[in-house]
């Protein structure tokens, strides 16, 4: 009687309704996938018959495992040295990202330095942009002869040819991936000290501190915590980044992690592939126990009081000119100038001659002839290219209505379950696909629907697969926004709600939703943005019928057709921001609120 | 000999004006209150004096130095005025401990260990706080926070203290026994302290003197008792004291001399001056503010009225009373619980009533009050 009692006040209550549905739903998308792929890194697979002898489709082998990790050179060139790569590219590139981030948060939040609004608008550029922006804009200024084409525009106009290692490999790739990610860094830092407390400070410049000195004991250790924790997650995102690597080490054979996930997943060994994958996940795994081991040792430092708190800016007195302008040309170069490069790299015939009459508008109206690119007509008139960009939006709206619902009930039911074991399991399991790295979360959907399971019939091919796979990677943005509008708001307002007898729904439609609308369409909005500029989740995934522009993109790029391939990226580039631009200022969402706090 | 002085000074966010065109002289060895609503620019006055925020206009003075002047171009920075500041929230340093808090000021001024080492025993010893030592602020309740805050703000020994609503995040029983410690301290210390505060009680009980300010104006700087019995115009005396004082609008006539005949709905008075006699224009526009223990309920004669409603709290008991459309408030010694809708004479003692006039706001006269 007593328990049935209870089980009737806790499911009177919606947010233990939402909690329960999630738990089933998430463990079934994020867990069952997870054992689904370990299971994989056990079996003979079609394509491996030739190379495990004696073995038929199915069965069970330990193969795999031998392969990668005890084949001596093999699994050297195979697992070892792309582990090692990835290592050293995620190190170097968090610590491009935190300094230069973090540099940039300390200016805009407490100097004097012009320009502060158009700084922290163009600064957060790159990371809306897709990630391989840069890392064409890279090619297109500093490619060599290495590739067979024509030399790149630093070429064209000094007359010094790149070495290769400044044009391919671990350098280019960890600084695109290190300016790709600083405006996270800068999001997150910069977040810590607009909202540090100025008190803090000027207790110590009264007690006779010196600049350096409050800089040293008072303003480092407060945000040490924000500065480790952008480090694990730069880290992490560093780590599953594909199409950087892709773009800039193939010409060299520089092999990262999810380059060779790639390259043995479409290829002849794709249990090697799901061991990698394994093994990037336990990698996220450990870094995220890492980040809230180190959150949790010491509370958030921050308080939040707004009384004085543009008071304590440093003036930078002789410094301030230079300062600002040295900032004004880095933040150009980073997130304007690559978009100078794809537009006229679009427009010359023939690659590496950048004279007047050179120029063409072939690739974007031309009715295409057959002596460039097999005849593909200019991006404008190509039906592919409209095919896919309507396979783009549909996805990315469609992910985002999915995500961002899911996302802000998972959200509100957390925080109002807060404190139960049932309530941090979600919030754990809606966190997970974070931790995925995309092309290893690829796979294992890859792995996972290609046959009926459960109920859910073959998916593969199918553009159903694509709304599932974005869904559920991208819920943890969602959630986090979700949660952080549920947090800001006290309970209270709800419970006046209630005891009016305003149905649940209502409650959440006509109270709840408004009052944090920014914080929950900020949910909605990350979503999309991250979808429309996907490709690593995707890349595996897709099939020739349901195309999303950035295939196509990437597709382009290996044809090395590069005029279509900058084109398109400008299109893709123009379209998101276009899109977050107008969505911001429509309804107040921004990705760094998604991102914030 | 720590005097502050603030000649004409001025500060402007943007177009709001702040403080505008302020004067003040804080002797040596005073306990001064920046009193009045929020908004009113004594947290600004304050964090001037210390540096923190920058006059747009004026000069400072800290102990016959000029700290700041706008048109000498002179500006001292903070950590060279020789001044200590507690601040609302405290701004305790997070990440160290007790300890580490209250020896900062001291390491920045390089003393040896063993020396920061006694004095910061003293310290924890004086405020109680010895058992928390090596604990961190989110360790802490709020009352020990603010111990720990005046630890560290009393650890340089500073000859001007300048504190900013220090008082506000504790609960009622804290703030009561920290207004006492408060006035010790100021005692023992020898120095002189600029208290920032909105509780008028605050002000009441701890200052020397009281600068009362609206708007960024200064409205009246004098002892405490002098503001309350004597406030210059209707802005002070309605901000000081509680319950609030009584304010009766009425149209005024001279009689008989120099007194004057009070007509309000209902309601006909004879004011006399004791400060001096008044002249006012026929049928001038007055306001007579009468301080709530001023007000008799239940002598002999007088208006007659109904109780409106009673607030017996032990000592004393706060009693409303209905005159047709005026509502009195009257403060009672002892616990009396009068029934609600009672009826009930209402008279006026003292020569304590204020006479304002309406469209000044400033006063004219205090006096006492007859009815006719």
């Amino acid at each position: 009687m007593k328990s049935i009692n209870r089980f009737r006040a806790f499911i009177k209550k919606p947010h233990n309704i939402i909690l329960v549905v999630l738990v089933a739903a998430l463990a079934y998308l994020t867990l069952f996938p997870l054992v689904s792929l370990i299971w994989d890194t056990f079996i003979v697979h079609p394509s491996e018959i030739m190379s495990v002898k004696h073995a038929k489709v199915g069965d069970v082998t330990l193969f795999h495992w031998r392969k990668v990790f005890l084949d001596g050179e093999r699994s050297l060139k195979l697992f070892y040295q792309p582990l090692w790569n990835t290592v050293k590219v995620s190190l170097y590139s968090s610590l491009l990202a935190i300094f230069l981030g973090g540099a940039v948060a300390w200016l805009v939040t407490r100097t004097n330095i012009h320009f502060k609004k158009f700084v922290s608008v163009v600064f957060i550029f790159p990371y809306i942009m897709p990630s391989w922006t840069l890392a064409m804009a890279w090619l297109n200024f500093f490619r060599n002869r290495l590739v067979g084409g024509a030399p790149g525009l630093f070429t064209a106009i000094t007359g010094i040819a790149t070495p290769n290692w400044f044009a391919y490999g671990i350098f280019p790739t960890s600084i695109v991936l290190g300016l790709h990610y600083s405006p996270f860094a800068y999001i997150l830092i910069g977040g810590i000290l607009r909202n540090m407390d100025a008190n803090l400070e000027e207790a110590a410049m009264i007690l006779k501190a010196s600049r350096a000195k409050i800089i040293a004991r008072i303003n480092l250790p407060i945000i040490m915590p924000a500065i480790l924790s952008t480090f694990l997650l730069v880290f992490s995102s560093s780590m599953s980044a594909f199409a950087v690597p892709a773009f800039l080490g193939t010409p060299v054979r520089f092999q990262v992690l999810t380059t060779q996930l790639y390259r043995t997943l479409n290829g002849l060994n794709p249990g090697y592939g799901y061991i990698m994958a394994v093994v990037m996940i336990l990698i996220g795994t450990v870094i995220l126990a890492a980040n809230q081991w180190f959150v949790g040792k010491r509370k958030s430092f921050t308080t939040i009081t707004g009384k004085s708190s543009n008071s304590s800016t440093v003036n930078l007195r002789n410094f301030r000119k230079p300062v600002s302008v040295i900032l004004i040309v880095l933040v150009a170069a980073i997130a304007i100038l690559p978009l100078i490069t794809f537009a006229i790299e679009s427009f010359i015939m023939a690659p590496g001659d950048y004279s007047a009459k050179n120029f063409t508008t072939q690739f974007w109206l031309g009715p295409g002839s057959e002596d460039v690119g097999g005849g593909e007509p200019g991006v404008l008139r190509n039906k592919y290219l409209y095919i896919a960009l309507w396979n783009s939006i549909r996805l990315s709206v469609i992910v985002a209505l999915f995500a961002g619902t899911i996302g802000g009930l998972a959200g509100y039911a957390i925080v109002r379950g807060r404190g139960t074991k049932l309530a941090a399991f979600v919030n754990n399991l809606a966190f997970f696909p974070y931790l995925l790295p995309s092309m290893a979360f690829g796979a294992i959907y890859l792995s996972m629907f290609s046959k009926p399971n459960l109920i859910i019939p073959s998916l593969y091919g199918s553009f159903a697969l694509l709304v599932l796979v974005g869904a559920v990677k991208y819920l943890p943005f969602a959630s986090r926004s979700g949660i952080n509008a549920m947090l800001q708001l006290s309970g209270e307002i709800e419970e006046a709600g209630v005891i009016m007898g305003i149905p649940w729904w209502k409650r959440m439609t006509r109270i709840i939703f408004p009052i944090q609308k920014a914080s929950f369409l900020s949910g909605y909005l990350l979503p999309f943005i991250s979808c429309m500029r996907e490709l690593a989740l995707f890349v595996l995934l897709i099939t020739p019928a349901n195309r999303v522009i950035t295939t196509l993109l990437f597709q382009y790029n290996e044809k090395g057709w590069n005029q279509w391939a900058n084109a398109i990226n400008l299109l893709i580039v123009a379209i998101v921001l276009i899109f977050n631009t107008v969505i911001n200022k429509i309804t107040g969402a921004s990705i760094d609120k998604g991102i914030g706090t | 000999m720590p005097q502050i002085v603030l000649n004409h000074v001025t500060k402007k966010f943007g177009k709001s004006i702040a403080v505008d065109n302020l004067d003040l002289v804080i002797r040596d060895g005073d306990f001064v209150t920046l009193l009045g609503p929020s908004g009113c620019g004594k947290t600004t006055t304050l964090r001037m004096i210390a540096g923190l925020e920058t006059p747009t206009e004026g000069e400072i003075y800290i102990d016959d130095r000029l700290v700041f002047s706008s048109g000498k171009g002179i500006d001292i920075a903070p950590d060279k005025r020789d001044v200590g500041f507690l601040f609302q929230n405290y701004a305790l340093w997070p990440h160290m401990t007790v300890y580490q808090n209250i020896a900062f000021g001291l390491e920045n001024l390089k003393w040896s260990k063993e020396k920061i080492r006694e004095r910061v025993s003293a310290l924890l010893a004086t405020l109680k706080i010895a058992p928390y030592e090596k604990r961190y602020p989110s360790e802490l309740s709020g009352g020990q926070q603010q111990r720990v805050a005046i630890a560290r703000t009393l650890a340089t020994g500073p000859k001007v203290l300048l504190l900013d609503e220090p008082l506000s995040n504790l609960d009622a029983k804290l703030r009561t026994e920290m207004r006492a410690e408060l006035k010790r301290l100021h005692m023992e210390t020898d120095s002189t302290f600029v208290y920032v505060t909105h509780d008028q009680l605050e002000a009441m009980t701890l200052s020397t003197k009281t600068c009362l300010m609206k708007e960024g104006r200064l409205q009246q700087y004098e002892a405490p008792m002098q503001v309350y019995g004597n406030p210059g115009n209707i802005f002070v005396a309605d901000f000081v004291g509680s319950p609030t004082i009584n304010f009766i609008e009425a149209a005024g006539n001279n009689v008989n001399l120099d007194e004057i005949k009070v007509e309000a709905k209902g309601l006909r008075l004879l004011f006399t001056p004791v400060s001096g006699s008044v002249t006012l224009r026929r049928d001038h526009p007055i306001i007579i503010g009468v301080r709530p223990e001023n007000v008799r309920v239940g002598g002999d004669g007088g208006l007659s009225g109904k109780i409106y409603s009673t607030l017996p709290s032990g000592m004393e008991t706060i009693v409303k009373v209905q005159l047709d459309s005026l509502l009195l408030t009257s403060v009672v010694f002892g616990s009396v619980d009068y029934p609600i809708d009672g009826d009930v004479t209402v008279d006026f003692a003292g020569d304590k009533c204020i006479l304002f006039d309406k469209g000044t706001g400033e006063k004219l006269a205090t006096g006492n009050i007859r009815i006719v």
